[in-house]
């Protein structure tokens, strides 16, 4: 036995063994990889488009197991592109971020706040471009940030951190109000959801057009459940639905409008006596 | 002592050498912890620590870009920045340091000494396997430790600004504002984040078994260094690009047989990146860390045994 492992070439057993503990690992590999992936520990290769659209170094250190890093990188350069405004450079950087980190919810939720709220804010002020394209950009930059929201949905079916972003854009940008409501909506009941997310669905269904009954019974029902959710918006909202819908008085909830200062007592005239004597 | 006087004219008897006689045991942990210990002060003398200032200015500065963003997502970077340097450093650490320590060994005729005593050569090979981890796993632990501090810091000063700015606002219930900061501490100082260190500890025990192994046959140290390199590139990507080799190629018999020649020879170092999830936040699953664990241990007694097959009979 002896002589015939000396005989043997070495680099043959070498490769021999190599190859036998090759063929052992590769099924526990590839089933260990198929549960990393599954509990998300492990990230699934990034789609091509994401190669085809990186740098050179971004590529080598991708490939070479430095994912989160050149996330990092690409992340602080898109932030050097809204330092500029470069707003399609921006978009840019992170269609390779969401490719590489799908799973990193504040990706989806910074691009979103950027494309969303900044480019299409910087479009409101840009006085350098003409109106037309300004508000062309403004529609098209907004419409991408809901783009990358559906996307990033559809990675994250759970998050509540997105719909939050988006719902902004919908609210504060575009303004509609029936949309704002659907994602608030949407975000009731998801894990992590804040609270605050059930009033906001009543506030923007109370303000979307044919929703009004709807919204009353709904802010209504919010109000039963207590102190906590009585804050000042609620009862104004309720006001509101309950002159719109001509509630009678005596369903009314009974809360004063929260807009209207108590009035403040007729001050004393300066004739006035102890007693309430009024000298002329 | 014998009871029996000497014999006259016959001469007192040599006391005997200590532990002359003795069967040399076939392996001795002893040896190879010493050995060892040997290994981590020679690479301490090699100024690895020094590493740790640059990885501690890489963490502070992090810690301090002003980019306008929600505390979770500048934690978020905090801990990749961190995390990504770690493995880096471990990796790059573990070829460098074993590439060099067989041929300084030689240079330095240190290694004649050893093996000229009672020293077999796969306890040469696991004590110089283990100073080199054992100088990772130390190097690895300092850094988690500052970036543990960071990560803590921040997250307090975030924490606290958030409560103070929720709270002056006065739309919030108690209960929200709790919610919100659940979602900052979401992405700080976890238990969890240990696990994602010792991830990158596999992938670097890994690759110094593979780097020893290559060291054994290798002509030089630059050699050694190259090729462990180019292996863990291909390693990381050759999942990534199989597929689009295949794909471009229209599954082509001759890509389908390169690929798996390179699977089966090549180790699956992205498989040991798991620490990037973690630090995602994803939850652990720990029956998945004990195989990968398992995995980690297979690679370093396999490749150990193929280093001492090269090695075994090596003349210097």
């Amino acid at each position: 036995m002896k002589r015939l492992f000396q005989k043997v070439p070495r680099l043959l057993l070498v490769v021999l063994g190599l190859a036998v503990f090759g063929l052992v690992r590769a099924p526990v590999e590839d089933d260990l990889r198929e549960r990393l992936v599954a509990a998300n520990l492990l990230l699934p290769p990034p789609a091509q488009g994401a190669f085809d659209q990186m740098s050179q170094s971004a590529l080598m250190g991708t490939l070479g197991g430095l994912r989160s890093l050149v996330a990092t990188y690409l992340t602080l350069n898109a932030f050097e592109h809204f330092s500029t405004k470069s707003w399609d450079e921006l978009r840019a950087n992170y269609l390779i971020i969401t490719n590489l980190e799908p799973r990193d919810e504040s990706h989806w939720v910074s691009v979103i706040w950027h494309l969303g709220i900044n480019a299409t804010a910087n479009m409101e002020i840009d006085t350098r471009l003409p109106a037309f394209e300004r508000e062309r950009r403004f529609k098209e930059y907004a419409f991408q940030a809901i783009d990358f929201a559906e996307r990033g949905i559809a990675q994250l079916p759970e998050s509540s951190a997105i719909r939050l972003q988006v719902a902004e854009v919908y609210r504060e940008k575009l303004k509609d109000d029936c949309a704002t409501a659907r994602v608030y909506g949407e975000i009731v009941g998801l894990p992590g959801a804040p609270g605050y997310a059930r009033r906001f669905y009543g506030y923007f269904m109370a303000r979307c057009p044919g929703r009004e009954q709807e919204a009353y019974d709904y802010l209504t029902a919010l109000y039963r459940e207590g102190e906590p959710q009585r804050l000042p918006t609620l009862i104004k909202e309720i006001k509101n639905l309950e002159g719109k819908l001509a509630i009678p008085s005596p369903r009314r909830i009974p809360d004063g409008d929260p807009d209207r200062r108590p009035q403040k007592a007729s001050k004393k005239p300066a004739n006035a006596l102890p007693g309430g004597i009024v000298v002329p | 002592m014998s009871d029996t006087p000497n014999a006259p004219g016959e001469s007192a008897p040599r006391p005997t050498p200590r532990g002359a006689g003795k069967a040399v045991p076939i392996f001795s942990f002893g040896r190879v912890t010493t050995i060892a210990a040997s290994t981590v002060t020679q690479l301490v003398r090699m100024k690895t620590f020094y590493f740790l200032l640059a990885f501690a200015l890489v963490v502070v500065a992090v810690g301090n870009f002003n980019i306008p963003a929600t505390p979770a997502k500048e934690l978020s970077m905090i801990k990749k920045v961190a995390f990504g340097t770690m493995d880096i450093f471990a990796w790059l650490f573990a070829i460098v340091a074993t590439a060099l320590l067989i041929p300084k060994d030689v240079e330095d005729r240190t290694l004649y000494t050893i093996l000229s005593k009672p020293v077999r050569r796969i306890e040469y090979l696991l004590g110089k396997l283990g100073g080199v981890l054992s100088v990772i796993a130390i190097s690895l632990v300092a850094m988690y430790a500052i970036c543990a501090l960071m990560i803590f810091s921040r997250e307090s000063l975030y924490l606290s600004a958030e409560y103070d700015s929720m709270k002056a606002s006065a739309q919030y219930t108690e209960g929200e504002i709790q919610e919100q900061l659940s979602l900052i501490r979401q992405q700080g100082l976890r238990a969890e984040l240990g696990i994602a260190v010792l991830a990158s500890f596999f992938k670097a025990s890994v690759v110094a078994a593979v780097t020893i192994f290559l060291s054994t046959f290798a002509s030089s140290s630059l050699f050694t260094i190259i090729v462990s390199i180019l292996l863990f590139l291909i390693g990381h990507a050759h999942h990534m690009a199989s597929s689009f080799w295949l794909d471009e190629s229209g599954n082509s018999v001759f890509v389908q047989m390169l690929v798996k020649v390179i699977k089966i020879l090549i180790p699956n170092y992205q498989l040991f990146s798991f620490s990037e999830g973690i630090v995602q936040g994803e939850a652990v699953v720990s029956a998945l860390v004990w195989q990968m664990g398992g995995l980690t241990a297979g690679y370093l007694v396999v490749f150990l045994l193929l280093s001492l097959l090269v090695f075994v009979d090596k003349e210097f």
